[in-house]
């Protein structure tokens, strides 16, 4: 039985296709989102079919997750990324007591019980600080390549001190700091300190280890340090976290597909 | 006529309006249908909502978008009006035992910018007014009051201070400093008595120091002599235990109507239409009389419903107990869509919820009564009474709204969070919910689906 889990975050749709007898992932596919959100998920989830030939009749269920995942019409349901991270992690990482995802738009903290069960969570406000739209913003600024940004931070040798409270107030502080002089380097270590404090405040108690980092965010160096040095406890980059929520989207798929076949007469 | 009951857009009332119309509707004078409010007042945001698809919803609808009316035409006919303002529920009771005196809550025009989409400008005059954004929405009632396009300027303004909300008492300041006098009465913050402390019984399971009762009680009999003056005749305790039990009788109509809908299997009535039902208990909808056969008929719709199971929302539905009014009505449609159901609900003034005492001299029992107020005393008594209805419906998971500026959020979120987690364990979200809401809903959707859907894992063994 093949699945499919569909995260349309804000800044790129992810999908993964999971075969349910194998328990193994049997297809990614990941692209930038953009203004015809049904359209470009609709695509992403052709190319990613057909790269992993599949026929379309043969995904049993899709669950769509993200901040679009009401976009995405051909979901047999939608699930909250709260529920999908919690599910994609538990099935990377069972004994995972705390997550922490940082998105596009979005970063949560997520404690989780025994057997991956939520407990609770929390999520950013209204403001992009703690998000990795903070690091676009950043990028933008020092006219640099997004991805280059973590290798940048690597050669910090005193980060900066920038508010965690707003990005706009935020990108003043970093025009101020590009006037004086100051290194790109240690404004852009200084950025993943300011969300790393950003997530810890919103986290609002001490988390519990194991710690695992998932969404795009967590793809950059340095931002695993950031956390772990301002969460004080160790924390582990989940495999390809970009895709833990389409996983867990994809794992739990196959759950409503067994249910719906177990109920079936 | 009965039907199976749906929520209803605006534009799908009009038609049900025309069924209900044709089976022989008796309506009020307030009744027609609903659209007209849209035409008429601008309210564009009833476009966007659902509504319950009942007479007797009609009739709640009908009822509360046609206050401003209903005060115009009772100043035409020579009646005073009295804007009691912070006070949700204690000076209304005096105010409408005088003859030919109506008490309104300026402070409802804080839904007037949600009800208009932000067309009547009121926030952005308030911000030229002085009071920003930092500020509860409720600064919208400012120019209301300047531009006289809203409710009828009162003959006495009264308002409660002290223990208060802080921004709402200084909103009130400069309404005041804008050239609207007002009677202030004070409003101690509610303690637990000292060792050895005379105290009273609060309504609501509380207890206070005998000291602050008798302040507010002095207070009350302050403000009861300049309702007097007003109305040309005294406030007599006769007058005021008359008072009493007609506003008893409203209240006992709502915990019927509580009772009724929380605790049925399904959803008997939408949120939403749960949410202004409650409100009438805070100032009647500036008409007592009329309040009492609103609240009866939908009370009675929603016993039918239960009686047949015909319920708004599937049976499944997760049971949420609501924490504190919405800024945006359009929130409350939200938590159907998400796939719950209101089950309980603090909307702030669960003291104008319980009896007034009447077995005591009646200053006293309204002094005990605001006394209450849960905004007057620790979050930490809120939380109780939360935790304890919570048991009570078997609540699943609990919304905590807040309202943007509004100073008490901040600080009352924490220990009604920590009293459920600790006694409950139950899912709990906390989110902030502006006038128009619409560009944050999908984050808000988000929210509430994810704590809902931590409550239906729960349901699993």
């Amino acid at each position: 039985m093949i699945c499919a889990g569909i995260d349309a975050g804000s800044r790129a749709i992810k999908v993964v296709l999971f075969d349910h007898a194998r328990s193994m992932v049997i297809g990614r596919g990941l692209a930038d989102q953009g203004v015809a959100q049904p359209r470009l998920a609709e695509e992403i989830f052709a190319a990613t079919l057909s790269k992993a030939g599949i026929d379309r009749h043969q995904v049993r269920s899709v669950v769509a997750t993200g901040y679009g995942r009401n976009r995405v019409a051909f979901a047999t349901t939608t699930i909250t990324e709260i529920t999908c991270h919690a599910r994609g992690v538990f099935h990377l990482a069972p004994d995972t007591r705390s997550i922490v995802e940082i998105g596009g738009q979005d970063s949560k903290v997520i404690r989780l019980e025994n057997g991956g069960r939520v407990r609770d969570f929390a999520m950013n406000d209204r403001c992009a600080a703690g998000t990795g739209r903070f690091l676009e913003i950043l990028a933008a600024r020092l006219d640099a390549d997004w991805s280059k940004l973590g290798d940048l931070s690597q050669q910090s040798r005193q980060p900066a001190l920038i508010s965690s409270t707003c990005v706009v107030f935020a990108e003043t502080e970093i025009i101020g700091l590009l006037a004086e002089g100051v290194p790109a380097a240690d404004i852009a270590a200084g950025v993943q300190n300011s969300i790393a404090t950003r997530v810890m405040a919103m986290a609002g108690r001490p988390l519990t280890a194991p710690v695992l980092f998932t969404g795009g965010v967590a793809l950059q160096p340095g931002m695993v340090r950031a956390l772990a040095t301002t969460l004080d406890c160790p924390v582990q980059v989940a495999p390809e976290p970009q895709f833990t929520g389409a996983l867990g989207a994809a794992l739990l798929a196959a759950r409503i597909a067994a249910t719906a076949s177990t109920s079936s007469p | 006529m009965t039907h199976s009951p749906l929520q209803l857009t605006l534009t799908e009332w009009d038609q049900r309006y025309a069924e209900l119309a044709r089976a022989g509707l008796r309506e009020p004078w307030y009744g027609g249908p609903l659209a007209r409010h849209v035409e008429r007042e601008n309210n564009e945001r009833l476009r966007r909502l659902r509504f319950d698809s009942s007479a007797a919803a009609l009739r709640l609808w009908n009822f509360l978008l046609t206050e401003n009316e209903r005060l115009r035409t009772a100043r035409a006919q020579g009646d005073r009006l009295v804007g009691t303002m912070k006070d949700l529920g204690t000076v209304p009771v005096m105010a409408c035992a005088l003859p030919k005196v109506r008490p309104f809550y300026p402070d409802g025009a804080w839904w007037t910018p949600c009800l208009m989409e932000c067309s009547d400008r009121l926030l952005v005059q308030a911000d030229a007014l002085g009071t920003d954004p930092s500020f509860c929405p409720v600064r919208a009632m400012l120019p209301a009051f300047l531009n006289d396009e809203h409710f009828p300027r009162p003959d006495l303004l009264i308002c409660s201070t002290g223990a208060v909300c802080d921004d709402f008492s200084a909103i009130a300041q400069r309404l005041e400093r804008l050239g609207h006098p007002i009677l202030w009465w004070e409003m101690p913050r509610r303690r637990a008595p000292d060792p050895g402390e005379p105290a009273c019984d609060l309504p609501g399971g509380l207890i206070g120091p005998a000291g602050q009762v008798e302040c507010v009680r002095e207070e009350l009999q302050r403000v009861g002599v300049e309702l007097g003056k007003l109305a040309g005749c005294d406030l007599t305790h006769e007058r005021i235990r008359a008072g009493i039990r007609s506003a008893n009788q409203i209240r006992r109509q709502l915990q019927t109507l509580r009772q009724t809908v929380y605790a049925a299997p399904g959803a008997p009535l939408p949120a939403l239409e749960m949410l202004i039902a409650e409100m009438l208990a805070v100032h009647f909808c500036s008409d007592r009389g009329e309040c009492l056969p609103v609240l009866a008929e939908l009370a009675t719709e929603a016993t039918r419903r239960v009686a047949t199971r015909q319920f708004v929302i599937p049976d499944d539905a997760v049971r949420v107990f609501w924490v504190n009014p919405v800024a945006d009505l359009r929130a409350m449609n939200l938590l159907e869509a998400c796939g719950g159901r209101l089950c309980g609900s603090d909307f702030m003034f669960t003291h104008a919820l319980d009896l007034i005492p009447e077995d005591l001299p009646p200053f006293e029992a309204l002094a005990r009564t605001a006394l209450a107020d849960p905004m007057v005393g620790p979050a930490q008594d809120r939380a109780r009474r939360i935790v304890d209805d919570c048991r009570r419906f078997k609540i699943e998971a609990v919304v905590i709204a807040r309202i943007p500026g509004a100073s008490h959020c901040p600080w009352e979120g924490n220990p009604i969070r920590e009293r459920i987690a600790d006694k409950l364990a139950l899912p709990i979200v906390e989110i902030e919910i502006p006038p128009v809401c619409d560009a944050l809903l999908p984050t808000l959707r988000t929210r509430i689906e994810a704590v809902l859907e931590i409550a239906r894992a729960r349901r699993e063994p």
